[in-house]
């Protein structure tokens, strides 16, 4: 056990060592260069050439990659050139707005996902599943930012129930009482999470209804039966907990997406969150702001995945934890 | 009093930036010494109001003296005095803190210096008609207390441009990144403390956002609409009122003389002065205007946005279109070239693609390549591009932004763009001492330009700012759009509950 | 709509559905018979080989090229002349829908072809080498998975700054065939310890040869699948590309680029956004029917009850 656990921290490591270096390079030598205005009037040639001394990015190339792993192991992100501060701040703002979009959108995804996998399941075959089998299709087939769009058409700009988007009313939110507040961020957060979490339910809704199935055809699914246990016991007793498996390894492979998989969605929404954060740094050439958030994200994969493997292991014994 | 930003500022520190974005919120905060007037004179000093400076004369021609208020103080408690303004000529000439307006600065004035603690000298190198124009409205005071101690070279990313402390009507409250920037009114602003209590700044991200903010009753103000959409779902709107004001920004194709990536060798399409009449022939310009604003922004006649209203009295016209014409001076060869175009805006995405129909229908190949903003800047250095989509923002004046971009060894002239009787009109339009014996000098320049074109003109925006009805006595300056904001007021009986927090 | 492209859309249809139920009557064997127990996938066909049709014959089913811009007709609803609606530049909704058809599934399915080939390739040398090619190739497979695709591809659209169809393509490619890989990777190791390798190693054939014409055909299920599966995913990545600015050029209409125009006037001319996105559900939908169907059809271990 131990030796496999050293083994995957080791592999992890290595894994978010070369994904970090290989956007190294990818990000110094995309054309274009970091230090530019918004709107577009350039600046001067001196000024230019001042700022990239200041962060060192006059060296060679080999050089900084050097400096930046050597800061990297003191613990330094570096300063954000687009937001003139330390890009840990920058995170640091950016990741809460994210990690509350994506847990709501993901417990909207996997409750509705497996109730309705569940209930399918439960009736196969019959007029019901095969109807919720096309809208979970369906859903599961859009292209998420349209489905934003259309979201934020009906129900915020003709109906009004929600706000077109941002986090909370910010002019209203300092003086609101707790609930208030609460509810502020209630109502800005349905639409974006909402939409996630749609297209979500309809992938995790077919995984959970064929992973029943197929757990339904086991063996000891059918000495239930013979044991005369009702068809409902032997569903949500038995055969679910063997289905809730891959759906469970499922949930370590989402997360990591919906960490940076929503930067259509905070586009959109105006959601100040990681995804955004990034793509926003990409095309501003911000080197330090994508290294970092390259190196949050492949380390949320890793993690992902490997607390996804465990949980795997934890709950099946059958399964041997093999590198 | 909520505004819709489009974007969000990376610095409120004035030295270190001019971006639109960033100037309506630290132009509440900073003072200049006196700001310039509502119809956007910059001859002499006639039509500037006071803000730091109480009085000034001319000592001699080339020097003058600013006499400060006394009243004027920093929002943390010192008063402003003329060592400030002393230190923040040197800091905006310090080539450490890399201010756009250095080179203007230094070109022109030779030293600022304190005499005492209330008179600040200016003394220039020569004389010339906007010397006023050019002491006062770059700069904005900085306070010397707080940032004498602060590295020149870090001013980029200090700690002041994200907490800034000015002298100016509105103090500084708060930032959340990526959300809201909020200001307070100063109780004891000298010039009279401004009627709206709290300005806050709610970043939207782009222009279609910030509207929508603004229509579903979010946001109180948003300036500019740009789209004929927007402006009908403004003005359909009967919560909001329209404020046309004078655009500053005009939009065009530039066209690279040189060859593409090879500055040596000219442009074997480009270079030709009558392709690119023809290709100015071949645009139908007005119909464009129409088709994408409504016929809310105007075709140039030169490289001018409407903020320069002066120079739109002449009787110069821009060259209407004839596909005729351009069809003869094209002589059947099957011509084909590359647009970049910013990804950024959707507007000039779709006026690329009208400009691409109309090409095709001539037997001209445009292909638009669409990147982002650091690779157009690239290219435009490097000189690998055969035309560009771009716009500019300018300043009031056409004397900094006309040579700058068009003229011979201009700093932004990336299409290497040289003719020698515009470059000579535009010196003696640039020493003008009068606005008319100007007029005449800049409608010469123009017109040697339509000869022989260094692009296209697309257009120049008519702007409208959308802002609640419940605001009253609002006035757009157009060079700084909410500059003016301290003069607006929400009467007692229209205040709602969002105005009334936090008071 | 013209006369003549209405007659010659109902052709398309009616031939279609022809297409499709002589396909189910005919006897595919076992697999096809799987299959075709799926009334999902019996739709999917017959969407998927309508958009092929479509996609193929545009110019014959459309009245209006699909640059052709009418300014007089901006943003017009849908009437009789353009069942769709136009855009913001006067350009019939429904002709650009088809010319896009080819865009968008063609960069699907040659950006998957691309993908299933090098995520085959990789899994099989992988997977039959074992040692050190093993260890180097899944590394870089884990890195590749780990780093989300969309910050891959809008790194790789920045490093190159303007991208063509064949490089766009190439792209998708090159970033969607590391799960392949792993899938083909297991099916090779299963099947290189059977006997019949060993036979033909014997025999002296060189390792490439054994590859290809005995392991990987072994596969050749999980490879359709994952394709088939995988084209959704391409179209979809594509659209985001495209609606955020990077990927198809206009005057070039795709599906994606076609909801980032209209974007703007969303509220005014939904039809310009709405369709598009339809199209890509649908198409979408369809593949995943039908990519279903086809793992019942071929994999027998997984059966479902």
């Amino acid at each position: 056990m131990r030796a496999w656990l050293l083994r995957r921290v080791a592999a992890g490591i290595a894994i978010v060592f070369a994904a970090v270096s290989l956007t190294f390079v990818a990000i110094h030598l995309a054309p274009g260069q970091p230090f530019l205005p918004p709107d577009e009037r350039p600046m001067a040639p001196e000024v230019v050439a001042r700022l990239r001394r200041n962060y060192g990015l006059d060296r060679p190339l080999p050089e900084q990659y050097l400096r930046y792993f050597v800061q990297l192991a003191r613990g330094e992100l570096g300063e954000s050139f687009s937001q003139r501060r330390p890009v840990a701040q920058a995170i640091a703002d950016a990741v809460p707005n994210t990690l509350l979009l994506t847990t709501t959108a993901l417990a909207i995804d996997f409750t509705l996902g497996i109730l309705i996998g569940l209930f399918q399941a439960a009736r196969a075959r019959r007029r019901s599943d095969v109807a919720l089998a096309n809208v979970t299709l369906f859903f599961y087939s859009l292209p998420t930012f349209w489905l934003a769009l259309v979201l934020q058409l009906v129900f915020a700009l003709w109906l009004g129930w929600f706000p077109t988007g941002g986090v909370t009313e910010s002019a209203l939110y300092g003086s609101l009482p707790l609930l208030g507040r609460l509810a502020d961020r209630l109502r800005h957060l349905v639409l974006p999470a909402l939409t996630l979490g749609l297209v979500g339910a309809g992938g995790t809704a077919r995984f959970q209804r064929a992973a029943l199935l197929e757990a339904l055809g086991h063996e000891y699914v059918r000495t239930a039966r013979a044991k005369g246990l009702a068809e409902r016991a032997v569903l949500v007793r038995h055969a679910w907990r063997d289905a809730l498996l891959p759906v469970i390894s499922l949930a370590g492979v989402a997360l990591p997406f919906l960490l940076t998989g929503a930067v259509l969605i905070e586009t959109v929404f105006s959601w100040p969150g990681l995804g955004k954060l990034a793509a926003d740094a990409i095309s501003a050439r911000d080197y330090p702001l994508v290294l970092a958030t390259t190196l949050l994200a492949t380390c949320a994969v890793v993690a992902g995945s490997f607390i996804a493997d465990v949980l795997t292991a934890v709950a099946d014994p059958r399964v041997r934890l093999t590198a | 009093m909520v505004f819709a930003a489009t974007g969000e500022p990376t610095t409120l520190l004035p030295a270190v930036t001019t971006a639109a974005i960033e100037r309506d919120v630290f132009d509440q905060i900073f003072l200049k010494l006196a700001e310039i007037g509502r119809d956007g004179g910059t001859f002499g000093d006639s039509g500037f109001t006071p803000e730091l400076a109480r009085s000034w004369e001319w000592t001699d021609p080339l020097t003058l003296t600013f006499h400060l208020d006394p009243r004027a103080r920093w929002q943390d408690g010192p008063p402003v005095t003329a060592a400030d303004v002393a230190f923040t000529f040197d800091a905006y000439t310090d080539s450490a803190v890399g201010s756009d307006d250095r080179t203007t600065l230094i070109e022109h004035i030779a030293s600022v210096t304190a005499s005492d603690s209330l008179t600040v000298v200016f003394k220039f190198r020569d004389r010339y008609p906007e010397m006023f124009y050019d002491a006062t409205y770059h700069m904005r005071i900085l306070p010397a207390h707080l940032l004498r101690d602060v590295p020149r070279a870090t001013w980029q990313t200090a700690a002041f441009g994200r907490a800034p402390v000015g002298a100016g009507p509105y103090r500084f409250v708060s930032w959340t990144p990526g959300q809201s920037i909020e200001l307070a009114a100063d109780s004891t602003y000298f010039l009279g403390r401004p009627h709206l209590r709290r300005l806050i700044w709610r970043v939207a991200g782009n222009l279609n956002n910030a509207v929508t903010m603004v229509l579903a009753g979010e946001a109180d103000a948003v300036e500019v609409l740009v789209t004929p959409a927007n402006i009908a779902k403004a003005k359909a709107d009967t919560a909001l009122a329209i404020y046309p004001y004078a655009g500053s920004t005009y939009t065009f194709v530039r066209f690279n003389l040189r060859a593409n990536g090879d500055r040596s060798k000219p442009h074997p399409v480009l270079a030709d002065p009558q392709t690119r009449r023809a290709l100015v022939l071949a645009a139908d310009r007005p119909q464009m205007v129409q088709a994408v604003f409504g016929g809310y922004a105007k075709v140039p006649p030169g490289p001018m946005p409407q903020v320069w209203s002066w120079l739109w009295k002449t009787k110069l016209t821009p060259t209407p279109p004839d596909s005729t014409a351009a069809a003869r001076l094209i002589h059947g060869r099957h011509l084909s070239f590359h647009l970049a175009v910013p990804s950024t805006s959707p507007t000039r995405v779709q006026y690329a693609q009208l400009l691409q129909e109309q090409y095709r229908r001539l037997g001209i190949e445009l292909v638009i390549d669409q990147v982002d903003n650091p690779t157009l800047q690239q290219l435009l250095e490097s000189g690998k591009f055969d035309a560009t989509l771009e716009s500019f923002v300018t300043d009031p004046t056409p004397s900094s932004s006309v040579p700058a971009l068009w003229g011979r060894g201009g700093p932004t002239n990336y299409g290497q763009y040289s003719n020698e009787k515009f470059d000579a009109l535009v010196r003696t339009a640039s020493s003008s001492a009068t606005q008319e014996a100007a007029q005449t000098a800049w409608e010469a320049a123009f017109a040697a330009l339509a000869q022989d074109p260094p692009g296209i003109m697309l257009y120049a925006l008519d702007n409208f700012a959308a802002v609640n009805r419940r605001v009253t006595d609002v006035h757009i300056q157009p060079d700084s759009w909410w500059g003016l904001v301290r003069t607006w007021r929400i009467p007692p009986n229209q205040l709602t509950e969002r105005d009334r927090a936090g008071r | 709509m013209t006369a003549a492209t209405l007659f010659a859309l109902t052709v398309v249809i009616v031939g279609t559905g022809a297409l499709v139920s002589w396909c189910r009557r005919h006897r595919w064997g076992d697999a096809g018979r799987r299959f075709f127990r799926h009334p999902s996938a019996i739709w999917g066909l017959v969407v998927l080989v309508f958009l092929a049709t479509v996609a193929l014959c545009a110019p014959l089913l459309t009245p209006y090229p699909p640059y052709e811009q009418i300014l007089a007709l901006q943003d017009h609803p849908p009437t009789w002349l353009h069942p769709l609606g136009t855009d913001f530049f006067g350009r019939d909704v429904w002709s650009r829908l088809a010319y896009g058809a080819r865009v968008s599934l063609g960069v699907g399915t040659l950006g998957m072809l691309v993908a299933v080939t090098l995520g085959g390739l990789v899994g099989a040398a992988a997977g039959y080498f074992r040692g050190w090619t093993d260890a180097v190739l899944m590394r870089c497979v884990d890195v590749g998975l780990s780093i989300p695709r969309i910050f891959l591809v809008l790194g790789a659209i920045a490093l190159w700054g303007k991208l063509g169809v064949g490089a766009l393509i190439l792209l998708l490619g090159l970033t969607g065939w590391f799960a392949t890989s792993r899938i083909v990777r297991s099916d090779v190791m299963s099947v290189r310890e059977r006997p019949y390798t060993d036979a033909v190693r014997a025999l002296g054939a060189r390792p490439w040869w054994i590859i290809v014409r005995h392991v990987l055909p072994n596969s050749a299920a999980a490879l359709i699948v994952s394709a088939a599966l995988g084209i959704g995913n391409m179209m979809l990545l594509e659209a985001g590309l495209s609606f955020l600015g990077a990927g198809i050029q206009p005057p070039n209409p795709s599906w994606g680029n076609m909801i980032a125009d209209g974007r703007d006037q969303l509220g005014t001319a939904p039809w310009a956004t709405l369709f598009p996105g339809l199209a890509i559900a649908f198409a979408v939908m369809a593949l995943n029917a039908t990519g279903d169907a086809l793992r019942d059809a071929l994999d027998p271990k997984t059966r479902e009850r």
